[in-house]
């Protein structure tokens, strides 16, 4: 009898069903996407701030004019990005210039934020030249800077408003080489990402500490400007979004129980034949509930499938490629609040129910 | 007559108008809090990435390369390449003046201690100006730089004087030194106290820092700077910015210089100071463009969702008032009133509760969305006034659309197929 109910409710009522049943869907769909952006939104936040490059320095402690290259291999066993830079003053005929040591494959990830014209990296014999010194020595792509130490080949040229712009970029080799350092950096940049192992504390800390402790005899210290302004913003932007999510959520159950009111006035003459009959308000309000429950299960598959799809559209086209991806491990909570907003919408609308005069109804008033 | 009769509907059932009067409310209000709280975080975040230090680097037109590892010149600069220190106020007289949120002009100079030759640079802490457009700003290195953190005090400079005594190190610098704040140092002969000790992570704790005229008149550079280091909200770089203003058309210059781009800033910095070069700082600009785009993508998105949804709720909600009434629809059609009339009646009454609803619903969330950005940026932001009128023109619109459709099917049917129906 009580399945017959339901069944028979879907098979008559199937425009208004479905009605319900896409509200119900819409709220499930949104909340997939908002808890998986939300899971998600340090990681990728934090990945769009990779272009900041480093956010610690190790540079010489007292006493000391270099960093040994030791603590390259610890930060990257610590599963840090690191890179040595070694600076040197050379000569070209009279002039001098600052010649940077670069290790361009490690320095890659760091130097994003580096305009470049032509080659990003340089070989032995091959170099980089800062924008400005360039024009200064009147070099393009493919000339050859007659350095003191051996004439190199320009493969690119660099620009980023900082003083990379009047220097000469050569592979670090070359530079340790020519400056005498054995296993040793003027200074080395690390990038730590992400929270940290201990609740309540960032990698960038966890890091700093571990590299302080395992490399004796050097500096290292945070860059406040990129650690903190990272944190900062990724704080604010995940509060926005939570905010945007309640709203949301509040606004959602709403029109759902706008849906299910509709669908108690619709019915209205059933409910009034089964109050006649004898029923108990709350016996039909059951009904209704475990009507709406079935429809919730339903709505909140179909809206699990879609969330995820557009979770996904949203990473594909806002974050970086490598940033695309979504938590399959909302289900749990989308399964929740689906079934809670059908709950709550329900009940609201079920108040009606004990609102229906039989006698009325059945009247034709 | 028909006012009387809108008025008695409305007096008849107060419990079940104000019902959907509410749940308008409630919808207008999300759309409010909305649009006036959310879709002003990227300007919230621009401004919190603005912590990250000077986007743009001014610098005198040279014409020999600098040579400097660490703050440290290894080949003296030409004696006749500086700023005039009377016109680092006008990067404040530019077109995009109120668009730039700090400057620091610094000096730099050596000098050796204990042997070792140590970068010094003068600078203002946070010097009070008159900007040539009239207003007053505090502004300098710790405006600029708000992550830095100090030990002891910051120099308080807001009025120059160039007898000034104290200095600030840098945290490596005063480690190597075994300085802390409070101690006095040896500077170009003279005796400095330590007032504070400054950590930033980067290259700046090597140095130490005085007021900008102590140093011109220690270095014998009265009225000189080296460096202007600014600080600019800046729109992010698009196709548009990164072509030349050179190759522009007059009309697309025009509008290239009226956007904040960072170039365009640059560009106009460099039209009142002739004798310098304005240098985007790639790190900080490009990126900031950056994480500020997606986070407005994000923002925009989520934004439309909820107004999508709140749309979708006055949307429903009167959809369901509308289809409450079928019976009566049906006696007033089988009274002789025409179809035009009863829709003019009922539009008239969904519209009153649409707009009450609206208006209600706006001037809460107007309220709401101050809350909610001194929540999530600790700044209390009102909500644009236009905002009020937008939602209650949006939420009488969706409720007449949401009305629509069933009223429609409730005239289509003959009175008597719904009456006999029942409700």
């Amino acid at each position: 009898m009580f399945w017959r109910f339901v069944l028979s409710a879907v098979k008559f009522r199937r425009r208004r069903l479905l009605l319900a049943f896409s509200g119900l869907a819409v709220a499930a769909t949104l909340a997939t996407t908002l808890l998986s952006v939300y899971s998600d939104i340090d990681r990728k936040m934090r990945h769009e701030f990779r272009g900041y490059g480093a956010n610690l320095i190790v540079a010489p402690g007292l006493n000391s004019h270099s960093v040994p290259l030791a603590a390259v291999d610890e930060a990257e066993r610590l599963g840090a990005v690191a890179a040595p830079f070694l600076y040197v003053v050379e000569r070209v005929a009279q002039e001098r210039l600052v010649v940077a040591g670069v290790d361009f494959r490690r320095a890659a990830p760091l130097t994003s934020y580096w305009h470049v014209d032509g080659a990003r990296t340089a070989g032995p014999g091959e170099c980089l030249a800062g924008s400005a010194l360039a024009a200064h020595f009147r070099v393009g792509i493919g000339q050859t800077v007659p350095l003191a130490s051996g004439p190199c080949i320009v493969r690119g040229i660099v620009s980023t408003g900082g003083p990379e712009d009047d220097r000469l970029m050569v592979p670090f080799e070359r530079a340790a080489a020519d400056a005498g350092f054995q296993d040793a950096a003027s200074l080395i940049e690390v990038r730590a990402d992400g929270p940290g192992k201990i609740a309540g504390q960032s990698r960038v800390q966890e890091v700093r500490a571990a590299l302080a402790a395992a490399v004796p005899g050097v500096d290292v210290s945070v860059l406040y400007a990129v650690a903190e302004t990272e944190a900062n913003v990724v704080l604010k932007v995940k509060s926005a979004v939570f905010f945007l999510a309640l709203a949301i959520f509040g606004i959602t159950t709403l029109c759902v129980t706008g849906n299910f009111s509709a669908l108690v006035i619709e019915r209205s003459k059933e409910i009034g034949l089964l109050k006649a009959i004898g029923a108990a308000e709350s016996k039909i309000a059951s009904l209704f509930l475990s009507e709406s429950l079935v429809l919730a299960l339903a709505s909140a598959l179909t809206g699990y499938v879609l969330g995820l799809a557009i979770a996904y559209g949203i990473g594909r086209k806002i974050f970086s490629d490598a940033a695309v991806g979504v938590d399959f491990g909302v289900f749990m909570p989308v399964i929740t609040v689906t079934l809670l907003v059908a709950i709550i919408a329900t009940l609201l609308a079920s108040s009606r129910i004990w609102r229906i005069e039989p006698a009325m109804i059945l009247r034709g008033e | 007559m028909f006012l009387r009769f809108v008025g008695q509907s409305i007096r008849r059932a107060p419990r079940r108008k104000a019902m959907a009067i509410g749940a308008v409310a409630l919808g207008s209000a999300v759309a409010t809090v909305m649009l006036g709280a959310m879709l002003e975080v990227g300007d919230r975040v621009n401004r919190e990435l603005r912590s990250l230090g000077a986007n743009l680097l001014v610098t005198p037109k040279s014409t020999s390369l600098p040579v400097v590892i660490g703050g440290i010149h290894y080949q003296p600069a030409a004696k006749d390449q500086f700023i005039p220190a009377a016109s680092v106020p006008k990067v404040k007289s530019i077109f995009w003046s109120l668009n730039i949120t700090a400057l620091a002009p610094a000096l730099n100079a050596q000098t050796a201690i204990n042997g070792r030759d140590v970068p010094v640079e003068g600078v203002w802490f946070r010097r009070d100006l008159r900007a040539p457009d009239g207003t007053d700003i505090q502004t300098g290195l710790r405006t600029l730089n708000s992550t830095w953190k100090v030990a002891g005090r910051w120099i308080d400079d807001r009025t120059p004087d160039d007898r000034s005594d104290e200095c600030m190190l840098g945290a490596a610098l005063a480690r190597r030194l075994g300085l802390e704040a409070g101690s006095t140092l040896n500077l170009f002969g003279e005796t400095f106290t330590i007032a504070g000790i400054l950590s930033t992570g980067g290259e700046e704790e090597d140095r130490a820092y005085v007021r900008l005229e102590v140093l011109e008149r220690l270095t014998g550079r009265a009225g000189q700077v080296d460096a202007i280091e600014v600080g600019a909200l800046t729109k992010p770089e698009d196709a548009f910015a990164r072509k030349d203003p050179a190759k522009m058309k007059p009309a697309e210059y025009e509008r290239w210089y009226c956007t904040p781009y960072i170039s365009s800033i640059a560009h106009q910095i460099e039209q009142v100071l002739p004798m310098a070069v304005a240098r985007p700082i790639r790190r900080v600009a490009d990126n900031e463009g950056q994480v500020l785009n997606k986070i407005r993508g994000l923002m925009l998105l989520i934004a439309l969702a909820a107004l999508a949804t709140a749309a979708l709720t006055v949307w429903s909600v009167m959809a369901t008032t509308v289809l409450e009434r079928r019976y009566e629809i049906a006696i007033m059609q089988a009274t002789g009133a025409g179809r035009a009339m009863i829709a003019t009646l009922l539009g008239a009454e969904v519209a009153i509760q649409g707009a009450l609803g609206g208006l209600i619903g706006a001037l809460v969330g107007a309220q709401l969305s101050g809350a909610v950005s001194q929540s999530v940026f600790g700044v209390h932001g009102d909500a644009p006034a236009l905002l009020v009128p937008v939602v209650v023109l949006l939420a009488t619109a969706v409720a007449l659309a949401g009305a629509a459709q069933p009223l429609r099917s409730a005239l289509a049917l003959e009175p008597a197929v719904i009456l006999r129906e029942g409700v």
